[in-house]
C-alpha cells in the first residue's frame, strides 16, 4: 500500500520536468509531423539560460524562470526558421528531417559545452524548505514546479481543446492551402507553436535543473524518455502525453522504489520498442 | 607509432560501421540509430567470454556472431514493419538498453569499473597490433568489394526498389519483408563482430564507451560521404574520423588545454557539416550516379598525394623543430 | 484463372464500403469492371490482390485443377500465384532506370541471393531480348534513362506486370494519363494476349467506350454491391444500370 502511495508522490512531482517536456514536443510533431531531436536543447538551454539569470546576473531564482523559459521559447523559434522551415520547404523527407534534428542538437549542445564546459552547473536555489505532506516529504522548489506544471498543462490543454486553437494546428498540419484561405496565417501559427513548445521545454529544464543540477548532456537524456512518452501516447495528442507522462512517472518511481532506477529505465524502454510493435506502425 | 596504428585499425572499424549502416539505411532505407548498441553489445560479448570465461578470441567471436545475428532478427522481427520514424526511435531504444545493461550486470561486465584486459588475438611480440590491423584492412576491402558488386547485382536492385516502394515491390511478387530482416540481421550482426573486433583494440571496456556519439559519427560520415553511393561511407569516414581523430589529434600542433575542447569542437562541427549537408546537398559528396570507378581513381590519387603531403610536411616541420631546438642548445651555450 | 469471391466484404471503423456477395471474375478472358465514383472498385482491386485485408469472406484463386485461397497469404505470394495488378495512381522506383525497372520485374526471387551478388552474369539475355523488343513497340524519351512524365511512368507501369508474365491481370483504370496512341497499343497488346490465352484481364475503367470495344463480359459495381453482370450489350440495356451510372 505505501508501496503505490509513494509512487503516485514520487512520481507526480519528478513527472513534471517530463510533462512539460512532452506537451512541448507533442505540440510540434502535431505540426511538423516529424520527430525534433533538437527539443532536448531547447530543455538544457533552458537550464542554462536560468543559470545565467540566476547566478551570472544575480537574479532571485523565481525572477530568473520567466526570462530563461522566454529565451528558451525565442532559440526554439531560431531553429525552425533558420533551420527546419527551409528543410521542410525544400522537401526533405520526414526520416531525414529526424536526421537533420539530431545533427543540429549535437551542434548546439556541443557548441554550448564549449562556452560552459562539460561539468555540471549548480543553480543558486532559494533556501529549501522541507514540507511534511502525508507523511512524505517535498522542497518547496518541487511543489512550486509541480503548481507550474499544472497551470502550464491547463492553459496549453484550454488552448487546444476549448479555443478551437488546436483544430486551426490540425488544419494547417494536414493542408496548409486550405488553412490559408480559411485567413489563418500559417506562418504566424507555427511561430507560435514552436515557441510555446520552447518555453515548455525550457521550464521543463529550469525544474530538471533544481531537482538535479544542470549539464549539458541533460536535455539528450530526457529527449529519449520524453519522445517515447509521447509516440506511447499517440503523438499528435497533448491530452494523450499529458496522461502518459504522468504514468510513466509513477511507473519510473515504482519500478526505482522495487529495483534500482537504471532498471526502471530498461523496462521502460524494453516497454517501448513492444508497444511499437503491437501498435504494427502508425506513430500517430 | 603504436598511436597510430590503434588510430587507424579504429578507422577502419568506423568504416565497416558506415558500410553496414549504407546497407541498412542507403540501400535499403531503414534508419537505425543504435550502431552503438550492435557494436557495443558486441564488443562487450566478447570480452565477457574471454576474461570472465576464459574462452579464446575465435571461440568468443564464433559464438559473438551467433550471439548478435539472433538478437539483430529478433529486434528485426518487432521493428522492421514500422513506418520508418518508429523504426528509428526503436533501434535509439536497444542501444539505450544496451548501455544501461552494461552498467547494470556488474556480475558480468564489471560495471563501472571497467573489464579488462583483453588479450591480443595474434600473439606475436612485437607485432601483434600491426598484425590485427591488416587482418581488419582485409576484411574491410572484403566487404568494400563486397558491397560494390551488391551494387551492381540482382539483390541490390531488389534493395533499392524496397527503399523506393516497398508495397509495389511486394506487388511484384518480392518478399520485402524477408529481404529486410535478412539484411538487417546480417548487417547488425557484422556490426556486433566489429564490436567484437574492437575488443582487443580497446582492451579495457568501461560503459562509459557505448555513448550515442559514435552511432551519431558513423551517421554523419554515411550521410557527408553520400548514403547512397557505394563508397560513400568509406570517403564520409575518411573525411570525419580521418581528419579530426587521426589527423589533427596526431599532427595538429593544439595546446595541451586547447586539446581537451578538441573532441567538443568535433562533435560540434560534425552537427553543423550534418545540418549542412541535408539542407544544401541531401544526397552527400557522392550521388547515387557518380561512377564508382571514376571515385577510386580519385580517392586513390588523393589519398596518396595527401600522404605525401603530410609526410613532408611532418618531416619539415619535425627538421624545423629540432633546428630551433639545436638553435636553442647552442645559444644557451655560449 | 479465375478469382471466387464468397461473402467478400470490407469495412472502415464498422462503415461497410464493400459488400460483394458471390461472384466470379476471368470466366470470359477478358473483362471490365465499371462503376460510378465510390462504388468500390478500388478497394476490390485491393482485397483481391490482399493489399487489403478483407472484414470478412474469401477470395479464391483458381487455377486450373488447382485452388489457392488468398486470405492467408500474403501480397507478395499472390503475385507469385501469377494474379498482378497495375496501379491507378502513379506508382515507381525513381531511383532504377526504365531497363532496371523492367528487369526487377522480369527477376525471379530465387536469383535475388546473396551468393548470387558475386556471380559476374547479372544479365539474362533472355530477358534482356524480352525488354529491348518493349522499348521498341512502346516508345519512351530516354529509354535508357529514367521515366520522365506521368504518361511514362503510368506506361512503365503497366510494362512492368507484362514483363512478369502473370495468368491473370487486373488493371485499374489503366488509360487515365496515357496517349490515345499508346492507351491503342496497351489494348491492342492485352487483346492478342488474351486471345493466346497467356492471361485473363480485368479491366476498371470509366471510358465506357474502351470498355464496349475490348470485353467480352462486364460486371457492375455501385454502391459496394455487385449489381449486374452480362454482355456489353445486356449491360448497355440494363435499367439498373443506366440509372444509377449513365445518369438517364
Amino acid at each position: 500500500m505505501w508501496l503505490i502511495r509513494d509512487s503516485i508522490f514520487i512520481g507526480l512531482l519528478e513527472a513534471s520536468p517530463l510533462i512539460l517536456a512532452a506537451m512541448g514536443f507533442t505540440l510540434i510533431y502535431y505540426l511538423n509531423g516529424f520527430i525534433n531531436f533538437a527539443y532536448g536543447e531547447s530543455i538544457t538551454f533552458g537550464a542554462y539560460f536560468a543559470v545565467l539569470f540566476n547566478v551570472g546576473l544575480g537574479l532571485n531564482f523565481y525572477f530568473a524562470i520567466l526570462p530563461a523559459a522566454l529565451l528558451a521559447g525565442a532559440l526554439s523559434v531560431a531553429t525552425y526558421l533558420f533551420i527546419f522551415k527551409p528543410a521542410l520547404n525544400r522537401g526533405v523527407q520526414p526520416s531525414e528531417m529526424i536526421i537533420l534534428s539530431v545533427g543540429l542538437s549535437f551542434m548546439l549542445r556541443y557548441g554550448l559545452v564549449l562556452f560552459v564546459g562539460a561539468e555540471n552547473t549548480y543553480l543558486a536555489e532559494p533556501p529549501v524548505a522541507f514540507f511534511n505532506f502525508a507523511g512524505m516529504g517535498a522542497t518547496n522548489l518541487q511543489l512550486i514546479a509541480l503548481i507550474l506544471v499544472i497551470i502550464f498543462a491547463l492553459n496549453l490543454y484550454w488552448l487546444i481543446y476549448k479555443t478551437g486553437y488546436g483544430e486551426v494546428i490540425r488544419g494547417l498540419a494536414n493542408n496548409e492551402e486550405l488553412a490559408q484561405v480559411s485567413g489563418i496565417n500559417p506562418h504566424k501559427v507555427s511561430v507560435r507553436v514552436w515557441f510555446i513548445a520552447g518555453v515548455a521545454g525550457g521550464l521543463s529544464g529550469i525544474f530538471s535543473g533544481v531537482f538535479a543540477l544542470a549539464n549539458p548532456q541533460m536535455g539528450w537524456n530526457l529527449i529519449l524518455i520524453t519522445i517515447m512518452v509521447s509516440i506511447v501516447a499517440g503523438v499528435g495528442s497533448v491530452r494523450g502525453a499529458l496522461f502518459a507522462s504522468i504514468v510513466a512517472g509513477i511507473l519510473t518511481s515504482f519500478i526505482t522504489l522495487i529495483s534500482k532506477p537504471l532498471y526502471a529505465e530498461v523496462v521502460l524502454l524494453m516497454a517501448f520498442i513492444l508497444i511499437l510493435w503491437r501498435r504494427g506502425g502508425r506513430i500517430a | 607509432m603504436a598511436y597510430l596504428i590503434f588510430s587507424l585499425s579504429l578507422l577502419l572499424i568506423y568504416i565497416g560501421l558506415a558500410q553496414m549502416l549504407h546497407v541498412q539505411f542507403g540501400l535499403l532505407g531503414i534508419p537505425n540509430f543504435g550502431v552503438v548498441g550492435f557494436w557495443g553489445l558486441g564488443m562487450y560479448a566478447v570480452g565477457i567470454m574471454q576474461v570472465q570465461l576464459d574462452m579464446s578470441f575465435v571461440d568468443a567471436m564464433v559464438l559473438n556472431a551467433l550471439l548478435l545475428a539472433a538478437v539483430s532478427y529478433g529486434l528485426g522481427h518487432l521493428i522492421l514493419r514500422l513506418e520508418r520514424q518508429a523504426i528509428l526511435c526503436a533501434t535509439i531504444a536497444f542501444s539505450a538498453i544496451v548501455a544501461l545493461l552494461a552498467v547494470t550486470e556488474k556480475w558480468m561486465t564489471m560495471g563501472v569499473v571497467g573489464l579488462g584486459t583483453i588479450r591480443q588475438p595474434f600473439r606475436i611480440f612485437g607485432i601483434e597490433e600491426i598484425l590485427f590491423f591488416i587482418f581488419l584492412l582485409i576484411l574491410i576491402i572484403g566487404i568494400q568489394f563486397y558491397i560494390l558488386k551488391l551494387h551492381k547485382s540482382r539483390l541490390g536492385r531488389l534493395m533499392i526498389a524496397t527503399r523506393d516502394n516497398e508495397e509495389l515491390a511486394a506487388s511484384l511478387g518480392k518478399d520485402t519483408f524477408r529481404v529486410k530482416l535478412i539484411a538487417f540481421t546480417l548487417t547488425s550482426a557484422i556490426m556486433g563482430i566489429l564490436g567484437g573486433l574492437s575488443a582487443p583494440l580497446n582492451q579495457f571496456l568501461t560503459p562509459n564507451m557505448i555513448v550515442p556519439s559514435i552511432t551519431f559519427a558513423v551517421w554523419i560520415s554515411l550521410v557527408l560521404g553520400g548514403k547512397e553511393h557505394a563508397l560513400g561511407s568509406m570517403l564520409g569516414v575518411f573525411v570525419t574520423f580521418g581528419l579530426f581523430d587521426i589527423l589533427i589529434e596526431t599532427y595538429a600542433p593544439v595546446s595541451p588545454e586547447f586539446a581537451v575542447l578538441v573532441p567538443n569542437v568535433k562533435l560540434f562541427l560534425y552537427g553543423a557539416l550534418l545540418v549542412g549537408v541535408l539542407v544544401f546537398r541531401p544526397s552527400g559528396l557522392l550521388d547515387q550516379r557518380t561512377p564508382s570507378d571514376a571515385v577510386v581513381g580519385t580517392l586513390g590519387r588523393g589519398v596518396l598525394k595527401g600522404a605525401v603531403a603530410i609526410h613532408q610536411g611532418v618531416t619539415k616541420g619535425v627538421a624545423t623543430v629540432q633546428g630551433k631546438i639545436e638553435h636553442r642548445k647552442k645559444g644557451g651555450g655560449t | 484463372m479465375k478469382l471466387h469471391m464468397r461473402n467478400l466484404t470490407k469495412s472502415y471503423h464498422s462503415h461497410p464500403v464493400l459488400n460483394v456477395g458471390e461472384a466470379t471474375l476471368g470466366e470470359h478472358g477478358l473483362e471490365g469492371l465499371i462503376g460510378p465514383n465510390g462504388a468500390g472498385k478500388s478497394t476490390l482491386m485491393g482485397l483481391l490482390t490482399r493489399r487489403i485485408a478483407p472484414t470478412t469472406g474469401t477470395v479464391v484463386l483458381e487455377d486450373g485443377e488447382m485452388n489457392h485461397a488468398l486470405n492467408p497469404i500474403r501480397s507478395h505470394q499472390v503475385a507469385q500465384l501469377g494474379l498482378v495488378k497495375t496501379n491507378q495512381r502513379i506508382q515507381g522506383f525513381p531511383s532504377l532506370t526504365i531497363r532496371d525497372n523492367l528487369r526487377f520485374a522480369a527477376t525471379s526471387h530465387a536469383q535475388e541471393t546473396y551468393r548470387g551478388v558475386m556471380d559476374d552474369a547479372q544479365i539474362d539475355e533472355e530477358i534482356e531480348a524480352e525488354i529491348d523488343s518493349y522499348l521498341e513497340t512502346f516508345t519512351f524519351a530516354e529509354p535508357d534513362g529514367f521515366a520522365n512524365s506521368g504518361g511514362e511512368k503510368k506506361l512503365l507501369d503497366i510494362l512492368r506486370c507484362f514483363i512478369m508474365k502473370p495468368r491473370m491481370l487486373l488493371m485499374d483504370e489503366p488509360t487515365a494519363g496515357l496517349p490515345d496512341d499508346v492507351t491503342k497499343k496497351v489494348m491492342d497488346l492485352v487483346k492478342s494476349k488474351v486471345k493466346s490465352g497467356d492471361m485473363t484481364v480485368i479491366i476498371v475503367e470509366h471510358d465506357l467506350e474502351l470498355i464496349w470495344k475490348y470485353c467480352s463480359y462486364v460486371h457492375f459495381l455501385s454502391e459496394g454491391e455487385m449489381l449486374f453482370h452480362g454482355t456489353p450489350k445486356d449491360v448497355k440495356k440494363n435499367r439498373v444500370v443506366a440509372e444509377k451510372y449513365m445518369g438517364v
